[in-house]
């Protein structure tokens, strides 16, 4: 398994923002990962990413328990934030250098994996330029050719089509699809139903902090008994102020 | 195919010379882009800072050779500035390097972004911590600097003082730094939510402390600057002395150091950094050991915001701005209630008044017998310049960038059926409002202090009101003539290049409006009666006036010409 989630919980003071998930994400499969605003879709992530520490349950990521080996997981992980982070006063192609070297990178490898990446995702117009002057779209487009730098067995990416272009949409989703293909894994947080519904291999809705369905497009539908568009079967699994039971799903017609 | 490169070797952590080249890399390209676009900013930084560290260390040269002249005192004074310097240091690097060490690991991106790559979490606080202790020695550098060079050159000290208390410089500054860090640290687990009220409980607890203690200080002889008085005062600062404060031992180097005992300052140099790497080392492990949690917490503890009716903020602007039409009126609640609810802002004008506030409280008291002509013209003009300069840096902070800031929500301004005019104006008046309150509340305190006569007392509130109109009219046309929309953090836009002019014409001004009020004085004292108006004394008098209200004027028309077409 490339993620395995068991038992996680994690609360904030009195507030239980993931209850009790348990999630397991194969190597070559694309998974959407939906909930509403304060569902629980980012704590999750950050956890898996190891950036928070789960108060019940595990996270492995590629057979490494992030809780003992965290420096392995992270090796084999890459994350994108639903805010873009780079460093304002260095160039792009500066920052492809220093994550680079951050993984070990030899090189002339780093250098070429960096100009494909940057080529795919229309980087390189503005890669020399200083990054405190890019837009949303070329920063969230520099970050995801970083974060591809060391070909993560596992890609984690928060909110990853906001700010860009129609273009751009195009060739991340293809980019998802061939490293699919490769056998990695691609973990997809987002509110762009229709990207998930086009995408993904399987989709997990999580609300008030638990998993209330989880499964392929079809077998969701297949709960839902009729030819749903997924857009409907999330509005109507989240439109209950308290979370359904996750075994008694019912999506009413 | 999946690139085994990565995948199939053992994991080997970036070092940390990684990010300490990566902030170099940072550092040089702000230094590039800062020589190739902006060298005028560059150049007055440098000037500016090269003339405070000159002008202290001018200072710092004139006391020791004062202090010189009275060769027994100065034997035991000169050792006590060491302590009380260092003393003040540790307290202020402690709470310097907490409060950058919380931001660059708490509150910014970048941590997060290099806990999720595989770099071990000491690694993270240890560059994070060496970037806080470099900001934070710049006050050491700033202050402690032309102190030693001045030292060293009243008392004609050997060369190797330099290099030794450039050492002790480098050895004291993490010992402080490391308490800081670990305050930080404590701030995010247990109080993530909270960290600004927090520094400003500390501060608020520190300065109420050092006023209480000055207060019984000043108390405790009735019989100011004497023999006496000056015994106490020495024997209420014997703590400063304590042989366990690591101020104790950076003092003890320079002073053996000037006594040319090397031997001794090597002894102390030794026990200086073997306890600043210890507790470097001790802290950095800690915070490593804690900082995946507390940076958790930081992030995701529960917001439980206060909730704000903002009905006092509502009475009090439709109070002062009762003459105002409502449209200006909502403009200003609206910077009203942002301005009391940023404790940067208040705490600010609160903390330098406050202290301004207390010294002129308790000057009646240092001369019960009261003063004399000439040194009520004397404190009366200092006042001024105090009341002056403190206005200028809370103008250049946060009036300039006021307008800076609409660029954010100006599609809601700009879509207002409110003129432009009228949100220069709004923004003018609403500045000159809290800056006249504040300033001249400590006027008519020294004023009453000072037990000025009728004349002086006039041109000393009419100046200080003046001075408000200027900078404030000052302030709000640059910001108008040269804002940066790009920005959304007042500290930012408040140091950019529209900034920093804004920052050099309000020195300007006031350096020409403390010349002229200080003519007015001078005339005052030399014709002998501070109760008559004197010719020269009345002709500067308008001087100043004119120079305020003109400086507003122009500044203003011209920031509003260039509002009314500036393109968003």
């Amino acid at each position: 398994m490339a993620i395995v989630i068991d038992n996680l919980t994690k609360s904030y003071g009195a507030l239980r923002a993931v209850d009790d998930v348990s999630l397991h994400v194969k190597p070559g499969e694309v998974f959407a990962f939906l909930g509403p605003n304060g569902a629980g879709k980012t704590t999750t992530i950050k956890t898996i990413t190891g950036l928070l520490t789960p108060d019940c349950g595990t996270i492995t990521v590629c057979g490494h328990p992030m809780a003992t080996e965290s420096q392995a997981a992270k090796a084999k992980l890459a994350y994108v934030p639903d805010q873009p982070f780079l460093y304002g006063k260095l160039t792009a192609r500066e920052f492809m250098g220093f994550v680079a070297r951050m993984y070990s990178i030899d090189p002339a490898t780093a250098a070429r994996r960096a100009e494909t990446y940057m080529e795919a995702l229309a980087v390189s117009p503005f890669a020399d330029q200083l990054a405190e002057g890019y837009s949303h779209g070329m920063k969230q487009r520099v970050v995801l050719a970083a974060a591809l730098l060391h070909e993560p067995q596992v890609l984690v990416v928060d909110e990853p089509m906001i700010g860009l272009d129609p273009r751009t949409v195009r060739s991340v989703k293809e980019l998802f699809g061939n490293l699919a293909d490769e056998g990695r894994t691609v973990f997809m947080s987002t509110h762009t139903l229709d990207v998930a519904e086009a995408i993904a291999d399987r989709i997990g809705i999580i609300h008030h902090g638990r998993i209330i369905s989880c499964g392929t497009l079809a077998e969701l539908r297949a709960k839902a008994r009729q030819e749903y568009r997924l857009e409907d079967i999330f509005l109507e699994l989240t439109s209950s102020e308290e979370p359904p039971e996750a075994d008694t799903v019912a999506l009413a017609g | 195919m999946i690139d085994q490169t990565v995948t199939t070797r053992t994991v080997v952590s970036p070092p940390l010379g990684l990010l300490l080249h990566l902030k170099l890399t940072l550092f040089r390209n702000r230094l590039r882009q800062l020589t190739d676009q902006t060298p005028l900013q560059l150049l007055l930084i440098i000037l500016f800072v090269g003339t405070i560290w000159g002008g202290l260390y001018l200072i710092f040269d004139h006391v020791f050779i004062f202090m010189g002249r009275f060769q027994e005192q100065a034997v035991i004074a000169i050792p006590y500035v060491f302590h009380i310097f260092f003393a003040a240091m540790t307290l202020l690097l402690a709470f310097s390097t907490a409060i950058l060490a919380y931001g660059a690991l708490f509150s910014r991106e970048e941590p997060a972004f290099l806990l999720a790559a595989p770099n071990p979490p000491r690694n993270v606080v240890g560059i994070m911590y060496l970037e806080s202790l470099f900001f934070a020695s710049w006050s050491l550098v700033l202050l402690g600097m032309p102190l030693m060079l001045a030292i060293g050159h009243v008392q004609g000290l050997p060369w190797h003082f330099y290099p030794i208390f450039i050492l002790a410089f480098l050895g004291f500054v993490p010992i402080p730094g490391a308490i800081g860090l670990l305050g930080a640290l404590c701030v995010a687990l247990f109080a993530p939510r909270r960290p600004k009220r927090i520094a400003f409980i500390v501060g608020g607890a520190l300065l109420a402390f050092l006023i209480i203690w000055w207060g019984r200080l000043w108390d405790a002889s009735a019989m100011h600057l004497s023999k006496d008085w000056i015994s106490h005062f020495l024997e209420e600062l014997r703590y400063v002395k304590a042989a366990l404060l690591p101020s104790s031992w950076v003092a003890r180097i320079i002073q053996l150091s000037i006594e040319d005992q090397p031997a001794g300052a090597l002894f102390y140099l030794g026990v200086t950094f073997s306890t600043s790497v210890f507790v470097s080392w001790w802290a950095t492990m800690i915070t490593a050991r804690w900082l995946i949690p507390a940076f958790g917490r930081a992030h995701s503890a529960p917001n439980r915001s206060k909730r704000y009716s903002g009905w006092a903020s509502r009475c009090l602007t439709q109070f002062a701005f009762f003459y105002l039409p409502a449209d200006m009126r909502a403009l200003i609640l609206k910077d009203v209630r942002s301005f009391l609810r940023d404790p940067m802002q208040w705490s600010q004008l609160v903390i330098l008044f406050g202290l301004l506030s207390l010294y002129l409280i308790y000057l009646p008291r240092s001369r019960p017998e009261g003063f004399t002509v000439e040194w009520k013209a004397l404190i009366c003009f200092l006042n001024y310049g105090a009341v002056t300069l403190i206005l200028s840096t809370f103008t250049s902070r946060f009036v300039f960038p006021m307008i800076s800031i609409e660029g954010r929500q100006i599609w809601l301004v700009g879509l207002w059926p409110l003129s432009r005019a009228r949100v220069i104006i709004a923004k003018f008046l609403y500045a000159l409002t809290l800056t006249a309150v504040a300033a001249m509340s400590v006027t008519v305190l020294s004023i009453r202090a000072l037990n000025l006569p009728l004349v002086l007392a006039i041109a000393q509130g009419c100046a200080t009101f003046a001075s408000c109109i200027g900078l404030c009219g000052l302030a709000i046309g640059l910001g108008a003539r040269l804002p940066n929309f790009r920005e959304d953090d007042v500290g930012r836009i408040a140091s950019g290049v529209g900034g920093t002019v804004n920052l050099i014409a309000s020195v300007c001004l006031v350096a020409l409006g403390v010349g002229l009020f200080g003519g007015i004085c001078l005339s005052l004292v030399r014709s002998g009666n501070l109760h008559e108006i004197t010719l020269t004394s009345l002709s500067l008098f308008i001087a100043l006036i004119c120079l305020s209200l003109s400086t507003a004027v122009v500044s203003m028309t011209s920031g509003l010409r260039a509002f009314r077409t500036q393109q968003f």
